[in-house]
Formats: structure tokens, sequence, C-alpha cells
């Protein structure tokens, strides 16, 4: 009886202090990739996705015949050392949320809390147009255990992309937690070999 | 001609009966010396005891819930009120009121919840001799509680876009249920008070929660870190039938009564 007694006390201080927190505790918005017909692809070329900021930045922009522009957020001395022309503009703020990423069958994008609409930006390596998707979404704070932390989630509203690289998108799962389901379909020009 | 048929068929009857019982008659003989002395009956010790349904009532509390909110962020008391039905089923409403209030210090965030909570159920003794005063029971519960609760944390500031704003959340409402298997123990102390203890584990069947948080403590039930979880009471706990165990209405063929031999 006391051996009984003894096992289940162990089984309900072992029951009631574990910690229940998922291990990958961030909350993304995953983006699966498609050719057009609909088959799960590996993203062929190196992607960056930027997201736009508020507020401006300046922007110095380099030039000279038969060289390619240079566009930087700092002052580059060399380039004027070598006979580039700067220019000085001003320029929405931006930040990069995925960084040359390869053969990748997802990415996992953050999500802003407090905007309405997230503009992302693709460029790729091997295009040289760009691709701009916007999704609007609403979001909200969450709690799911104490020791787990405070989140924000996110419900996806809409979503539109123009085409250069993106045949069309759409949304599969409007729920944007941290359970890391696939949440946006993104279907790439061209078909599968 | 009539007549006589019917006289030789009463006869005939008559006779048959008066066989049938010189039969079953016992043949004794006795002396003029012996005296009839009455015999008691003394019924068959295979004959189970009859008992009426309805034994009494428990009244019982629990000393271990507010032991633990004495030591922890929380807690809870409650009370019972137990059916007793032939010592062998036990339906039971317990009632009870359960307290938290927590910070968690990684994290900084408060909850914290006051209210009641109800469980219906029924519990089964399970030793063989229904008659001891002591019991092992297994049993089943339904657990519910509508209750509202505070949750606050530290400022939530956007990484990457900006902005700001407090988690603060006051009176956000929540109705839950859970259900329990019990396992529990009871001896007799003194006359019709009892000492006992239960363990039982819970399994969550519905939170009700609202979209900014999960309650962290519903009343009655625990913590949620998991979707189900261990509990236990120890309990003092009164009959309130006195001590007498009531037996059934027995029919008069049933009861013991005083034969004589003839």
């Amino acid at each position: 009886m006391k051996r009984l007694l003894g096992i289940l006390s162990i089984m309900a201080l072992v029951a009631c202090s574990s910690n229940n927190c998922p291990l990958e505790n961030k909350v993304t918005c995953n983006y699966y990739f498609y050719d057009r017909e609909g088959v799960a692809v590996l993203f062929p070329d190196t992607l960056t996705v930027r997201t736009l900021l508020p507020g401006e930045k300046t922007v110095y922009i380099y030039r000279k015949l038969g060289s390619a522009t240079v566009t930087s957020d700092y002052p580059d001395t060399t380039y004027t050392n070598a006979g580039y022309s700067e220019t000085i503009t001003k320029a929405r703020r931006d930040t990069i949320l995925v960084n040359n990423a390869t053969k990748r069958s997802s990415i996992m994008v953050p999500m802003s809390y407090y905007n309405k609409a997230d503009t992302l930006v693709f460029t790729y390596d091997g295009i040289s147009r760009r691709d701009t998707v916007i999704v609007t979404h609403d979001s909200y704070p969450h709690v799911e255990l104490p020791e787990c932390g405070t989140h924000f989630f996110h419900n996806l509203r809409s979503i539109r992309a123009t085409d250069a690289a993106i045949d069309h998108i759409e949304i599969v799962n409007p729920l944007v937690n941290n359970e890391k389901k696939e949440n946006v379909k993104i279907y790439l020009n061209g078909v599968a070999e | 001609m009539e007549w006589l048929s019917k006289a030789l068929l009463s006869l005939f009857l008559l006779m048959s009966a008066h066989m049938v019982s010189a039969q079953d008659e016992p043949i004794v003989v006795l002396n003029e010396t012996d005296t009839i002395r009455p015999t008691k009956y003394i019924a068959p010790l295979t004959e189970k005891p009859k008992l009426a349904l309805f034994q009494g009532l428990t009244l019982s509390a629990d000393i271990l819930g507010p032991i633990i909110y004495l030591f922890s962020d929380y807690g809870s008391t409650e009370a019972a009120l137990r059916l007793n039905l032939k010592n062998t089923y036990f339906p039971i409403v317990e009632v009870g009121f359960g307290k938290c209030k927590s910070t968690d210090y990684e994290t900084d965030i408060t909850y914290s919840t006051s209210a009641p909570f109800f469980r219906a159920g029924i519990d089964f003794n399970i030793l063989k001799n229904k008659l001891m005063d002591n019991r092992l029971y297994v049993g089943a519960r339904y657990g519910i509680s509508s209750f509202k609760f505070d949750m606050s944390g530290p400022v939530m500031t956007d990484p990457i876009w900006g902005g700001s704003s407090p988690y603060n959340y006051r009176d956000a409402a929540s109705t839950s249920s859970w259900l329990e298997v019990v396992f529990g123990a009871q001896v007799k102390v003194w006359r019709n008070f009892h000492m006992g203890w239960s363990v039982r584990y819970k399994q969550e069947l519905h939170i009700g929660q609202p979209s900014y948080a999960k309650p962290y403590y519903i009343p009655g039930y625990g913590t949620t870190t998991d979707t189900s979880c261990w509990g236990g009471t120890y309990n003092l706990i009164f009959d309130l039938n006195w001590g007498k165990k009531k037996h059934g209405k027995q029919s008069p063929s049933d009861s013991p009564s005083a034969t004589k031999t003839e």
C-alpha cells in the first residue's frame, strides 16, 4: 500500500510540473511552393523576401555608364572614387525577412502585430523582375500558458501577388499560429518536369 | 345420478389431500414425560442480510485543498453530500471554491481567478463486505465551473514593424468542464466520524476561452498545463445516519420468529 501511494504521489508531481510549451515558439506565416499544376516543388532560384516598413530612409544610388547600378543604404566612397555618380534619394524603409533562400519547399515569414496589411517584396537571382505580395490580416495577442509567454496570432483575410515568377497564390489555412501549418500556397510559373 | 358422481369426486379429493398431508407429516413419538419447548428459528448462514435502499447521507469536507493553497499559488476548498444506497452505490454532489493567483517569473505573466465549481457523480464500494464501516471505492465525476479570470503581462512590442501595446485583460469569461475517475478509501475513526482520501485522474472535456488567453487554472480542475491532470482530496466525513444500519422491510415469513415444535 505504501509503495502504491508513493508511485501515485510521484505521478501526480510529474503530471503537474511538466513544461508543455512548444520547442519552436515563433509565429510565422508558412508559404509552400507549387508549380502551376499544383505539384509541390523546391523553389529553383535564390529567393530574398523583404517587407516594407513604416517611414522612409535615405538611399544612395551609384551609376556609371556601362556598369550595373548599385543601391546602398550607406554612402560608399569606393564607388565615387571609381567614377560612379552618386544620387541621394528617399525610399520606403524595408527589412529582410528571408535572406537568400535556395532550393526551398517553403518559407516561413513573420507577420506584423499592429498593421492590417503586410507588403512582401520577393527578389530572385535569376529573374530581374520582382514580385510583390500583399497580405491583409487581423492580429490578436494570445497566451496559451503563462510559462510560454505572449504571442501574436493572425487571421489571414486576403492575399494577392504580382506575376514575375508567381502564377497565382491562395490561402489554405487562415489561422497563423505557432503550429507550423501550411498557410499559403504559391503557384509558380511553369510546370515541374 | 349427478349428485352421486359429485359425491364420489369430493370423496376422492378429500382422500387424496389426507394422503398427501399424511406423507409430509413428520413421525414424532412423544412420551408423556416430554415437555414441548419453543425453539428459536436460526436463519441459514447463506442468507444475505437485506439492506434498505436508502442508508443515509454522508457529509464531507476536503482539507487538502486549503493546505495546498498555503504552499502554492492555487488551491480549493470543497464539501460533498453523498447518498448511501445499500452501502454500495454512493451518488455524490461536490461543491467547492477554487482560487489562484500566479505569476510566472520568467515571462512576467500574471493570472488570477476565484470562483465556485460543481461536480456530480457516483462512487461504488468495491469491498466485498458492504456492512463494514470502512470503504474502498471507485467512482466517476463530471465537473463544471463558470468563472472569470484576469491575465496580464509585459508590453508586447513588434520587433520588425514596430509598435507596442500592453497585454492586460480583466474579467475574461470561461465555462469549462471535465471528467474525473476517482479511487478512494475511508475508515471509521469514531462513531459516525470517518476520514478518507481520494486520488483523481482528471480529463478536460471543454475549455471555454477567449482568443487572447487560455485559462491557466480552472477551479475544481487545476492547472491546464496538459489536457489531463492528477488531483486528490483528504476528507473529514460525517455519516448523517448516525451509524445505524437500516434493514429492509421483510415479509412476516422472512422475519425471524419463534416457532413451536408440535
